[in-house]
């Protein structure tokens, strides 16, 4: 099955939602400009390629919320968050107004690009913030769902695009704000994943099973606000709690279940996540992924390792 | 010298509620009173008015200067600059547009006020709307390179529903002193004036030239002026930049701006 780029379907969101909606601007930083072309084409004065400054993007985008648009300002993460981390905290956030953020260079996707071109603090970064959401699909439908159920929303909002999504079919209906979707039942061990890895821990609960081990997954296309009821119905009854994010761990998804099920007795958390350290080697994504056990024996290990079968 | 009533306000909240910079706010408020009182559309009954001129306080620090204009044009009240700084009251050292009426941006950290109002008049002008967009920064604030790169960003949009005043006070010299500001502006592409900030007369003759044409080039008004200006004790780049007067020194300048 060929799976449609989540990349290009924002190109194709904006495009649909921005033929109808009038109030709909898109900003980027010198990058996918060429994909959003038809977008441009469709809705003239609607499109701007501001350059290289991406904090003064940011800004912009933030003052046109304020005389009513609704902003896109998108462009490689590490430009659109760390360096305009003031800018997203005093021109959005400070004023109270909406807009979205949208970032490709999801954690190490730009492996070979060194840790200038790398994001894993991202969410961390915009989960203190007032008035955030955090949103990371793992698929084409998941981007376009979620974008047009927030886009509008007084609410900032981050979508990061990773470069490789999973391939599972995830339909509409099960699509929503903040909430998370249960994939696969299990009594022994909640599995806790976002975006990328939902395919390699599928695999891994399969191989898991054969050894006795029942997973249950819980699969988060938003990481903020985060789907409590979901995780901590899971995790009462599992009282095992794997969490898989491609996320430093300070500030991490892995933090927030800890905080989340601290009342429940008894519970064994583990965490396969990016340690709190620069990525400083080259290689593929696919290599990275394996080196930090973002794979399917990377997380059936982890679950043997650190929990132990009653 | 003008406005001697407003900078005597200033010096009665400082004073008062002990908090604020004077000096800041003398240097701009004869600018800001001109804007209030002959250029900006606003409706002090409906401070968001969608017809209004945005008028945005970039230097945020230079507060004391709107806050007592908004009361004087009755969008706020004797009550509001009588609770300047108290945990009741709604105004701060920063200007909050959260909780002041007539404040359009939250400022106070440099470099952020003009790059919001880029945007802010590139969706005005989408939108087909004329309201205009003045937008006051420090010249120590042009420091910040999201100054210049909101400079570039505007020209390269022509933005002219954008004016920009610099308060040209020579606090940025004190550190930096190649500051030829118009050199510098003029080099960026935008409409260029250089005036007395202090004068009505060279004010008013700059904003008139100003045509707000929705796509020409913005014009920035780099205005000369004296940072603590009307009271010679206070005038400078000394101590009383963020300094309460005792109570003989009070007297001493309320003595001046009778």
């Amino acid at each position: 099955m060929s799976v449609k780029p989540i990349r290009q379907q924002f190109a194709d969101t904006m495009l649909s939602v921005g033929q109808e909606d009038h109030q709909l601007i898109v900003m980027v930083g010198d990058i996918s400009h060429f994909r959003l072309q038809p977008f441009a084409k469709a809705c003239p004065g609607r499109f701007y390629n501001i350059g290289i400054c991406e904090p003064t993007m940011v800004s912009m985008a933030a003052g046109l919320s304020k005389v009513g648009m609704f902003p896109v300002a998108h462009t490689i993460a590490p430009f659109l968050l760390e360096r305009s981390f003031e800018q997203i905290k005093l021109g959005f956030c400070y004023q109270k107004l909406g807009g979205t953020l949208i970032t490709v260079g999801s954690a190490f996707d730009y492996s070979n690009l060194g840790c200038t071109h790398h994001c894993y603090n991202d969410a961390a970064l915009f989960k203190f913030l007032e008035g955030t959401q955090v949103l990371f699909p793992g698929s084409a439908i998941e981007f376009d769902v979620l974008f047009r159920q927030t886009y509008r929303n007084e609410f900032l909002t981050l979508l990061r695009i990773p470069e490789y999504g999973h391939r599972q079919e995830i339909k509409t209906q099960q699509i929503r704000l903040g909430k998370g979707i249960k994939i696969r039942d299990g009594k022994d061990v909640t599995l806790i994943i976002t975006a990328p890895h939902l395919d390699h821990a599928i695999h891994a609960a399969q191989a898991l099973s054969t050894n006795g081990w029942e997973c249950e997954i819980i699969y988060l296309p938003t990481l903020w606000p985060l789907d409590e009821d979901l995780i901590y119905k899971s995790v009462q009854k599992t009282r095992r709690v794997l969490v898989v994010e491609e996320h430093v761990r300070t500030g991490g998804l892995g933090s927030d279940v800890v905080y989340l099920t601290r009342d429940i007795p008894d519970v064994h958390s583990a965490f396969l996540c990016i340690p709190d350290q620069f990525i400083r080697e080259y290689g593929s994504y696919q290599e990275h992924c394996e080196r930090l056990g973002f794979s399917p024996d990377g997380i059936a290990r982890k679950v043997q390792a650190s929990f132990k079968k009653y | 010298m003008i406005n001697k009533h407003l900078r005597r306000e200033i010096v009665r909240m400082v004073y008062e509620n002990r908090d604020g910079h004077i000096p800041s706010a003398f240097s701009i408020v004869d600018i800001i009173e001109l804007l209030y009182r002959s250029y900006l559309k606003f409706d002090p009954k409906n401070p968001l008015w969608p017809g209004r001129d945005y008028f945005i306080l970039s230097k945020g620090h230079g507060c004391l200067a709107l806050y007592v204009v908004l009361k004087e044009r009755s969008i706020l009240t004797d009550e509001h600059l009588r609770m300047f700084c108290t945990s009741k009251g709604i105004l701060g050292e920063h200007p909050d547009c959260t909780k002041v009426p007539g404040v359009e941006a939250s400022t106070g950290s440099l470099g952020h006020g003009l790059s919001m109002a880029v945007g802010m008049a590139l969706g005005l002008r989408i939108q087909n709307k004329s309201n205009r967009i003045f937008v006051l920064v420090g010249d120590g604030e042009c420091h910040e390179g999201t100054v210049w790169e909101a400079a570039n960003v505007s020209n390269n949009l022509q933005l002219g529903n954008l004016a920009v005043i610099v308060d040209w006070n020579g606090s940025a010299a004190q550190l930096m002193p190649r500051d030829d500001l118009e050199a510098k502006w003029k080099a960026f592409g935008w409409n260029t004036m250089v005036v007395n900030g202090h004068s009505q007369e060279e004010l008013n003759q700059a904003f008139e030239k100003i045509s707000f044409e929705p796509t020409g080039a913005p014009t920035v008004i780099l205005a000369k002026t004296v940072k603590g200006k009307g009271v010679e004790m206070l005038e400078g780049h000394g101590t009383w930049h963020h300094r309460i007067p005792t109570e003989q020194e009070v007297k001493m300048i309320m003595e001046v701006l009778v």
